[in-house]
C-alpha cells in the first residue's frame, strides 16, 4: 500500500465513521426503540434515551401477550398478530429452509447442464434465467393469486414455497452457473470411464466441489425467502399462516400499536439474518458477485 | 444415456417451476389485462372480454401517471446516489491499512440482513413527527429547536423513502464494486506513479475505466428493482402524504387490493411495468451479461 500522510488518513477515518453512522443509525434506532415504553417515547419527544430501559416488549410478545409486565399494564388492546408470534416465526423458518432446500436441488441440476451441456435450448434456458430474474413480485402477485385461489391454495405454506421456489429459482440458478463452469471436466469424465452414470458423477465428483457455491447460494436464497412480504401478503390472509414480514406489515396503520412494541418485534424478525450475515459474510460476497456477473 | 436427453431431465423440476411460477402467470397477467376481474366476477369465475379497455382506463388515470413520475424520480435519486455512494466507499473499505475502514468493511453487509419492511418500519420510527429517533438526535446535538417533518412533507417524502431504499440496497452495489477492484492489475498504478501521477489522475485514467462494466451491471440492476419499490412506501407514507410518494407498483397493489378491487386494471398497470422492466433486462441480457456466454 502507499504510504499515506496524516492529514489523508484523518480523512479517511473521517470518512469511515460517517459510513459507519450512517450503517448504525437504523440499527440504534431499532434497538433503542425497542427497550422503552409507549409512556417515555410519549413523555419526553426529545430525549434520546430511555430513563428506564426495559426488556418487557420483549416479554409481551414472547409470551403471546400473556405476560403483560409493567409498561402495558394499563393497556388493553393487543393485536393478535403479536401474540402469533412463534407460529409466524415458525412458518417463516418452514418457508425459508423449503424454498432453500428445493431451489438448490433444482437450481444446481438446471445450472450444471447449463454450464456442461452447450445446446441451444439450454442457452436459451440461461437467457430466460436472466430475464426471468428481473420479473418483479408485482406483476406474478395478482395472476399469483387467481391462480392459487382456483388451486385452492391460499392460506396455505405450500402455496408459498412453491411460489417462492420458482421466483427464486432463475437466481440461483445465475449463482451457480459460472460456479460449475469452473470446476473441471476431467473428474467426471474419469468417473463415467470407470463405470459411473451421469447421474452419479453429478452426484459423487461435482456436488461435494460446489459445496461453496451451494453454500453461497443458500444462505443468498434463505435471506431473501425470509425477508419476502408480497408473496405470502397477497396469498395468506388468515393469522395461522402469516410469516413474520406479514405480521410485521400488518402493524403499519394500525394506530393502536405504538413504536416500541414494533421495533421489538422488528428487532426479533431480523435477528436470524442478521446472524446468518455475520456468520457467511464470506459466501454472501462471492455468491452476490457470481449472480451478477462473468463467465 | 444421451448426453441431450440427461441435459432435459436435469431440467424437468426447473422447467416445471418456471412454467407453473413465471411464464404461465405472466401469460395469465395478459389474460386478466384484457378481461373485466373485479371481486364480483372472481367469484362467479367468469371473466368478460374487454379487449384494450382496463389500459385505456390506466393510461387515462392521472394518479396512474403521477405513479410512472415519482417512479423515474425515485429510480433517478437511488440508482444515481447507489452508484457514486458504491463507488466512493468500495474504495474507502479497499484501504486495508486504515483500521476504520476495517471496520467499515466488516459492517458493510448488515443492511442486507435486515427484511425490506422491517426497514421501512424502523425508518417509519427514525421519521416519526412526533416521536421520531432522527428528530431526537438532532435535538440532543442541539442541530434542530423544532421538530421536522421528515416523511410528512410532500415536498421531501420522496426523498424521505429514498434513504431507506439507498440505505438497505447499497450493499450489494458495494461488494460488486469491491469485487472489481480486487481485479484491477496493480501494476498499472505503480506505472502510473512512477510516470507522476497523482491520486486523482489515477482514479480517472485507471480505477474508473475499470470499473465501468461493473457500473453498467449495477445500473442496469438497481434500475430494474428500483422501478419495483414497494416495501418501503408500504412502511413509510403508504403513498402518502397525498399522492407524493405513489409509485407504480403501489398503484397496481392499491388498485387490486384495496377496494373496489379491480384485478382488471391492476394486471393492466402491473403489466405496463413489467414491460419497461423487460426492456432493461434485454439490455441487460444483449449488452451486459454477454461475457457469460459460458
Amino acid at each position: 500500500m502507499r504510504t499515506r500522510s496524516p492529514g489523508g488518513r484523518l480523512l479517511l477515518h473521517i470518512a469511515n465513521l460517517v459510513v459507519i453512522f450512517f450503517i448504525l443509525l437504523p440499527v440504534a434506532a431499532v434497538v433503542i426503540g425497542s427497550i422503552q415504553s409507549e409512556k417515555s417515547l410519549q413523555a419526553d419527544t426529545r430525549r434520546l434515551l430511555p430513563p428506564e430501559p426495559t426488556l418487557d416488549n420483549f416479554t409481551v410478545i414472547l409470551s403471546k401477550g400473556e405476560h403483560k409486565g409493567r409498561i402495558f399494564e394499563q393497556i388493553t388492546y393487543l393485536p393478535d398478530n403479536i401474540k402469533s408470534f412463534y407460529a409466524a416465526f415458525a412458518n417463516s423458518a418452514i418457508v425459508s429452509i423449503s424454498v432453500t432446500f428445493l431451489t438448490l436441488l433444482f437450481g444446481s441440476l438446471s445450472a450444471y447442464t447449463i454450464a456442461r451441456q452447450r445446446f441451444r435450448w439450454t442457452l436459451f434456458l440461461l437467457q430466460a434465467n436472466i430475464v426471468a430474474r428481473f420479473v418483479p413480485v408485482i406483476v406474478l402477485m395478482i395472476p399469483l393469486y387467481v391462480v392459487m385461489r382456483s388451486f385452492g391454495q391460499l392460506n396455505s405454506l405450500s402455496g408459498v414455497i412453491i411460489a417462492e421456489t420458482g421466483f427464486l429459482l432463475p437466481y440461483a440458478i445465475l449463482i451457480l452457473a459460472p460456479y460449475f463452469d469452473t470446476i473441471p471436466a476431467d473428474l467426471e469424465e474419469a468417473a463415467r470411464i470407470d463405470g459411473c452414470t451421469r447421474l452419479g458423477a453429478f452426484i459423487k465428483i461435482v456436488l461435494p466441489l460446489a459445496t461453496p457455491a451451494l453454500a453461497a447460494c443458500g444462505v443468498i436464497i434463505f435471506i431473501i425467502s425470509w425477508h419476502e412480504l408480497l408473496i405470502p401478503l397477497i396469498l395468506n390472509a388468515r393469522p395461522d399462516f402469516m410469516t413474520l414480514p406479514v405480521v410485521i406489515a400488518s402493524l403499519v396503520g394500525d394506530v393502536h400499536v405504538f413504536f416500541n412494541l414494533m421495533m421489538a418485534i422488528c428487532l426479533l424478525a431480523l435477528a436470524p439474518t442478521v446472524i446468518l450475515v455475520a456468520l457467511l459474510q464470506k459466501y454472501i460476497v462471492e455468491g452476490l458477485a457470481a449472480g451478477a456477473v462473468k463467465g | 444415456m444421451r448426453a441431450s436427453h440427461f441435459a432435459f431431465f436435469m431440467n424437468v423440476p426447473t422447467l416445471l417451476c418456471l412454467g407453473l411460477v413465471l411464464a404461465y402467470p405472466v401469460a395469465y397477467a395478459a389474460y386478466l389485462s384484457m378481461h373485466r376481474v373485479g371481486l364480483a366476477q372472481l367469484r362467479r369465475g367468469e371473466f368478460p372480454f374487454s379487449g384494450w379497455e382496463n389500459y385505456g382506463r390506466v393510461l387515462e388515470d392521472p394518479l396512474f401517471w403521477v405513479a410512472i413520475k415519482n417512479t423515474l424520480i425515485f429510480t433517478a435519486i437511488t440508482v444515481s446516489s447507489e452508484i457514486v455512494l458504491a463507488v466512493l466507499i468500495a474504495l474507502l473499505i479497499n484501504q486495508t491499512s486504515v483500521w476504520t475502514s476495517r471496520l467499515t468493511r466488516f459492517l458493510i453487509l448488515l443492511p442486507y440482513a435486515i427484511p425490506p419492511i422491517a426497514n421501512g418500519l424502523i425508518w417509519s420510527f427514525l421519521y416519526s413527527f412526533q416521536f421520531g429517533f432522527l428528530n431526537r438526535i438532532l435535538f440532543t446535538a442541539g442541530l434542530i429547536s423544532d421538530p421536522v417533518n421528515w416523511a410528512g412533507n410532500p415536498n421531501t417524502a420522496l426523498y424521505a423513502v429514498a434513504v431507506p431504499y439507498v440505505w438497505r440496497t447499497l450493499p450489494f452495489a458495494i461488494i460488486l464494486v469491491h469485487a472489481a477492484l480486487q481485479g484491477i492489475p496493480r501494476e498499472l498504478y505503480e506505472q502510473a506513479s512512477i510516470d507522476g501521477a497523482n491520486a486523482w489522475h489515477r482514479f480517472w485514467h485507471i480505477t474508473l475505466p475499470m470499473l465501468r462494466q461493473i457500473i453498467a451491471i449495477i445500473l442496469i440492476l438497481r434500475t430494474a428493482f428500483a422501478f419495483a419499490v414497494f416495501e418501503e412506501i408500504l412502511a413509510i407514507t403508504q403513498g402518502g402524504p397525498g399522492d407524493a410518494t405513489w409509485v407504480a407498483a403501489w398503484y397496481s397493489y392499491k388498485i387490486t387490493f384495496a377496494p373496489p378491487n379491480n384485478f382488471g386494471m391492476g394486471s393492466a398497470s402491473a403489466y405496463i411495468l413489467a414491460l419497461m422492466i423487460g426492456a432493461i433486462a434485454l439490455v441487460y441480457m444483449r449488452f451486459v451479461y454477454r461475457r457469460v456466454t459460458l
